[in-house]
Parts: C-alpha cells; sequence; structure tokens
C-alpha cells in the first residue's frame, strides 16, 4: 500500500514536471512571416521570427500576446494604431520586458543581445517615423 | 490584552514619523493635455480628472488620510510610479510618434479594466469606468491620435 502512494506520488510529480518542460506553446514559424506591407531588412526579420513571432501571430497559443500585438494584422490597422504597436515594440525591447522572462530562461538563446536589441529598436522608431509622413 | 494594544498603538504613532514626503503637487501645467486641447468634450474631461489625474497628472489630490502612515506609503508608490508611465501634466512635451504609443497603451488599459486601479476605485467609488465611460474615453483617444497625423 505504502508502495503504491510512493509510486503514484512519483508518476504524478514526473507528469507534472514534464508537462511544465515540454508545452513551451513557442513554435518556429515555417516561413518568412507577416508584415507584408512593410519594409523589413532581413537582419530585422530574423530577430522577430526568431524572439517574437511565434508568440504574436494570428495562430499563436498565447491569447494575451498575440491580442496585444500581431505581426500578422500589424499592417492592416490604421496608421494611427499601427505608429502605436511600433512604438511600444520599441519601448518593451528597450527596457528589456520582451521576449518574457519565462521564454528566455527555456531558450536562453534567443534572448536579444545588444546588437539585435538595437538594431530592432533602430527599425521600430525608423518605421513610425516613416509611417508618420514626416 | 491591554499590553498589545498599547503597543499597536505606539507602533502607529512611531510609524507616522516615517511617513514619506507625498509627490509635489502643481496646478499651472502649460503642457497639460486638457488645457491644450479645449475641445475635448466635458464628459472626457470629466473621466480623466475623476479617474486619472490624481495618479497621471501634477494635480494630485490628496484627501486627509493620505498623511497617515502606512496609507502614506501606497498613495506616495502609485503616484510616483503613475506619473513616471504617464503624466497628464507633460502630455505636450511627448511626440506625436510617442503620443501614438501611450494612447495604445492607455486604450489598453481601460478596455482591459486595468484601469484605473482597483484599490483606488475601492475608495474612489465614482472613478471606476462603466461601459459607457470606457467608450466614450477611447474613442476620444482614438480620434485624437488620428487627428496627429492627418
Ligand atoms: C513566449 C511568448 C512571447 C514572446 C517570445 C514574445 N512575446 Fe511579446 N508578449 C507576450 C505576452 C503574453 C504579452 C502580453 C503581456 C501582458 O500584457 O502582460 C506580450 C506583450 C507584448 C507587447 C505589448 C506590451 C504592452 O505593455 O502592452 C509588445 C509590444 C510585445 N509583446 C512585443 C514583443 C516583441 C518585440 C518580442 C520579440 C523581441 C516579443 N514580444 C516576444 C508573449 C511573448
Ligand atoms: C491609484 C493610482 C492610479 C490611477 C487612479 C490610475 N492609474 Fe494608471 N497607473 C498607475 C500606476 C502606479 C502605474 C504603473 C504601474 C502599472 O503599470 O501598474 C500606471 C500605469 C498606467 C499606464 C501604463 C501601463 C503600461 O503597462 O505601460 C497607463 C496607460 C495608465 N496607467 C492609464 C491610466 C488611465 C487612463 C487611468 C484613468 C482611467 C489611470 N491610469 C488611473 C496608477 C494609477
Amino acid at each position: 500500500m505504502k508502495n503504491l502512494i510512493l509510486i503514484l506520488t512519483i508518476a504524478t510529480a514526473s507528469i507534472t514536471f514534464l508537462s511544465f518542460t515540454t508545452g513551451t506553446g513557442y513554435e518556429m514559424p515555417s516561413d518568412k512571416v507577416g508584415l507584408p506591407a512593410y519594409d523589413v531588412p532581413d537582419d530585422v526579420q530574423e530577430i522577430i521570427d526568431n524572439s517574437c513571432y511565434g508568440c504574436h501571430n494570428t495562430d499563436s497559443k498565447s491569447t494575451k500576446g498575440k491580442m496585444k500585438l500581431n505581426f500578422d494584422k500589424l499592417s492592416d490597422l490604421k496608421q494611427s494604431k499601427q505608429i502605436g504597436k511600433l512604438m511600444k515594440i520599441s519601448k518593451v525591447v528597450k527596457n528589456g520586458k520582451m521576449p518574457t522572462k519565462k521564454f528566455v530562461e527555456k531558450y536562453p538563446d534567443k534572448k536579444l543581445t545588444d546588437d539585435e536589441t538595437t538594431l530592432l529598436v533602430t527599425w521600430a522608431d525608423n518605421m513610425a517615423v516613416e509611417l508618420s509622413g514626416e | 490584552m491591554k499590553k498589545v494594544f498599547y503597543i499597536i498603538i505606539v507602533i502607529f504613532i512611531l510609524a507616522q514619523f516615517l511617513s514619506p514626503k507625498l509627490p509635489e503637487t502643481s496646478f499651472s501645467n502649460p503642457d497639460d493635455l486638457i488645457i491644450n486641447n479645449p475641445e475635448m468634450n466635458a464628459n472626457v474631461q470629466d473621466i480623466l480628472r475623476n479617474s486619472c489625474y490624481d495618479c497621471h497628472s501634477n494635480e494630485t489630490g490628496y484627501p486627509w488620510y493620505s498623511y497617515i502612515s502606512p496609507i502614506s506609503f501606497l498613495i506616495s508608490r502609485d503616484t510616483k510610479l503613475g506619473r513616471e508611465e504617464l503624466n497628464f501634466s507633460e502630455w505636450e512635451t511627448l511626440s506625436k510618434i510617442e503620443r501614438a504609443g501611450v494612447i495604445d497603451d492607455i486604450t489598453d488599459e481601460v478596455s482591459e479594466g486595468e484601469m484605473p486601479m482597483s484599490i483606488y476605485t475601492l475608495i474612489h467609488r465614482d472613478a471606476g469606468l462603466n461601459d459607457q465611460d470606457k467608450e466614450i474615453l477611447i474613442n476620444w483617444f482614438e480620434n485624437y491620435a488620428d487627428s496627429l497625423f492627418e
């Protein structure tokens, strides 16, 4: 009886552990993604594909993530919204809020380097200025 | 039992000496959002002043209990952090594209019911936003954002 309880406990613990380690919800995009109407240089596109797009696309499992930002729909938004979203990309990347802490812990290699951060921030800022027509 | 009561009283009194200084207020803010947009509907002005300005402007109103520790710590912190994130008294100092970014934050926070903070509406019953208030506020900001880029 004692053994049975022990076995059940171990089984439950390992299943719980596994479900935490495997179910990541992050899927790498299979092809070049989103942003049809935008001029996106390859190096910037690569950063977005690698570290952002998986959570911020129409089929993402992260409901909150795609509600706040969906790269597939970004260029469908009205002008002021597009500019707003680009400025927020710039902000959250600058202050290190994105990609999320959990994600970076799981995929340390997808953490943005200083160079990547600068590239992405500069691109988003410039794109916002360009869209604003100034 | 009496002893415990006295100890609590003493701690409470001592805590008053630790009370933080509340962030300064100013009622003359030439870069204020409302002042610079005279066409803003009175409804929208009321909502902003009633539900946001205590934490997101220099015109913070401090009720009597704001000065009493430990409440003073909470109010001091929220006012400081709130102004850092968004200060309507300094609105005009933001560039147009910065304003568009902040407005995206505002419409998100308001539609999700994250702002005003729930601890605030607990005390300020009339500061809570109903669906109609939310719609009025969001519409105004969206139109304003569009007008920036015409
Ligand atoms: C593991 C999934 C994940 C990844 C990877 C990720 N995000 Fe997010 N992102 C989220 C979630 C979830 C939210 C909503 C968070 C919230 O509201 O607290 C979010 C919110 C945002 C927001 C809105 C922020 C706000 O305050 O409203 C922006 C902008 C954003 N992400 C940009 C990015 C960028 C740029 C990258 C890549 C550098 C990225 N994200 C990578 C999950 C992710
Ligand atoms: C009790 C004080 C308080 C009130 C009232 C309040 N806020 Fe805030 N607000 C804060 C604090 C503190 C923060 C920063 C910390 C946070 O995001 O929770 C903040 C953050 C924000 C942000 C930035 C959020 C982000 O994640 O970037 C926006 C936008 C905002 N508030 C809008 C509003 C609006 C609009 C109202 C009125 C409808 C309002 N707030 C009422 C205290 C307040």
